[in-house]
């Protein structure tokens, strides 16, 4: 027989598919094979009527127009294309961007790029909770900045960044602005118009929609200049070219309409089993929040344990599926970027866990898992030398 | 290629058991006849203490106490197992390379055994310098 698998408390790695999204998927395999760019038969225009469609729901979830949404894989590709697209294409205009120091790799590592190609990069610290201030954005720009990239909710801590306050440091200027919105869509109300933002990366898999689809948005008027990354069929106005994925697309649609239209019964649901969380662990002697106690959304808790190694901490809690850090750099142990920029130690970063919840995490799941905590960390401690 | 154990998130079933269910968890107070031995610390990401009792010339009883990595708190275990009924020869004698071997320890946390066997260098030369040297 099977072990049963562990509580999901991972959501801010991927969320589950949700049900009515697979339904809305298969039906669109089932029926609707024809590529959206042969819209001169009926199977072509079926299916890029799907395609629109979704724009248009994806759109909507934004504040923004549906021409304004490029399709991608996913939100690494949107970063990579929004901060090479707009870098490279406005190259003459100034060669400086601004970014912080607890953006996610997807976005670390094409500004690292950008560094080797003659672009400079002014890294900005977070306070120790997190939060980059709009003053601290507003005192690296200069003259020759062209772009500014930040992410909205930090992946790993869950703070909030004040992205209104930077659109507007950033409109007022000319400057364009691209925002990771990975973890906020479908956790926090998204308005490009009201943020002043120039470029938006979003994805589908954190948002109830299937892995492999993604979007860009981008500003047309006035029109924002982006040189293309893949080159050939000219889909997406050219600027991203390849045959549009429909039962992907037809999913991430679904997912967004859910997500606008039941966002706020989601945060109203998890914030509680989050601050139950937080109760329960919290409890526990040595252990540390990481991140702003208030500006976080609803699901993502990140805790440091005190006195206690990072790998066995994992391992007595293998019943629980959390992340270490980041899911995409745990494997390297090495200790959170994002962790030690908060000012946190090597060996605390290591011993830090990040639980996040989403829509079908239950209250039962909860208790279990402080019950679980409680137990495991009391266990390893009482293991331990005194200090 | 057959990758370790650890390589792939998984580990020996008898880290798992030790991990699990580590024998001689603790500490013996200090006493003529007992002695101690410790090496590493948090910051180094390992750290093992060692206390045993001797009695006819034997370590009649080890406890321990480890932080570290799972196959830390196992090899820990395992070698507390081991000791029982050592003289001072073999257990000055020990090298990390048995728990190794035993344990399936992947190379990357070898140096993490090093501190072990340092742990256990620590004990035996304890009882060489016990100013009664009991037993």
């Amino acid at each position: 027989m099977n072990a049963p698998l562990p509580i999901y408390l991972d959501y801010a790695a991927t969320t589950p598919v949700d049900p009515r999204v697979a339904e809305t998927m298969i039906e669109c395999l089932r029926t609707t094979h024809g590529n959206p760019s042969s819209i001169n038969h009926d199977y072509g225009r079926r299916a890029r009527a799907l395609v629109e469609k979704a724009r248009t729901q994806v759109a909507s979830a934004i504040g923004a127009r549906p021409e304004c949404i490029i399709w991608t894989s996913g939100a690494t590709e949107s970063n990579n294309l929004a901060l090479f697209g707009v870098a490279r294409f406005h190259a003459q205009r100034g060669r400086h961007i601004v970014s912080s120091r607890t953006e996610h790799k997807a976005v670390l590592d094409p500004l690292q790029q950008l560094e080797q190609e003659g672009f400079e990069i002014t890294w900005l610290k977070p306070g120790a909770d997190g939060i980059i201030q709009p003053e601290q954005v507003r005192d690296a720009l200069r003259s020759d900045t062209q772009l500014v990239s930040l992410m909205h909710v930090n992946n790993e801590i869950g703070v909030i960044q004040d992205i209104a306050a930077v659109g507007a440091l950033c409109r007022e200027r000319g400057i364009a602005f691209h925002v990771d919105a990975a973890q906020s869509a479908g956790k926090l109300e998204l308005d490009v118009e009201s943020m002043q933002v120039d470029l938006m990366s979003l994805t589908a898999h954190k948002t109830y929609g299937p892995k492999g689809a993604g979007a860009l948005y981008v500003r047309r008027k006035p029109p924002l200049g982006l040189r293309p990354l893949i080159l050939g069929g000219g889909q997406e106005s050219g600027l991203r070219s390849g045959t549009l994925a429909t039962h992907q697309i037809v999913g991430m649609g679904e997912a967004f309409e859910i997500a606008r239209r039941e966002c706020a019964q989601d945060v109203q649901r998890i914030a509680p089993l989050r601050d139950r969380l937080w109760q329960g662990i919290g409890g526990l002697a040595g252990v540390e929040l990481n991140g702003h106690p208030q500006r976080r959304v609803a699901g993502v808790l990140n805790v440091s344990f005190h006195g206690v190694e990072g790998e066995s901490l994992q391992f007595a809690l293998r019943d629980l599926a959390v992340s270490a850090g980041s899911a995409c750099s745990s494997a390297s142990e090495t200790a959170s970027y994002v962790l030690r920029a908060l000012g946190r130690s090597d060996q605390l970063a290591q011993s830090s866990l990040r639980f996040s919840l989403g829509r079908f995490t239950t209250a039962d799941e909860v208790e279990r898992a402080i019950e679980t905590v409680t137990r495991e960390v009391a266990r390893l401690r009482a293991l331990a030398p005194r200090a | 290629m057959t990758s370790e154990p650890s390589a792939r998130g998984e580990y020996a079933g008898a880290v798992i058991d030790h991990f699990q269910r580590p024998r001689n968890v603790g500490h013996l107070a200090a006493a003529r006849d007992v002695i101690q031995g410790s090496a590493g610390s948090q910051a180094q990401g390992a750290w093992f203490v060692f206390s045993a009792r001797i009695a006819a010339g034997r370590l009649a009883v080890v406890r321990f106490q480890a932080y570290g990595c799972p196959h830390c708190l196992a090899a820990a275990s395992w070698l507390s197992e081991r000791l029982v009924g050592a003289g001072v020869a073999a257990l000055a004698a020990w090298r990390w390379r048995e728990a190794a071997e035993a344990l399936q320890v992947p190379a990357a946390k070898h140096g993490r055994l090093l501190l072990l066997e340092d742990a256990a260098r620590a004990l035996a030369a304890a009882w060489k310098t016990a100013p009664d040297k009991p037993g």
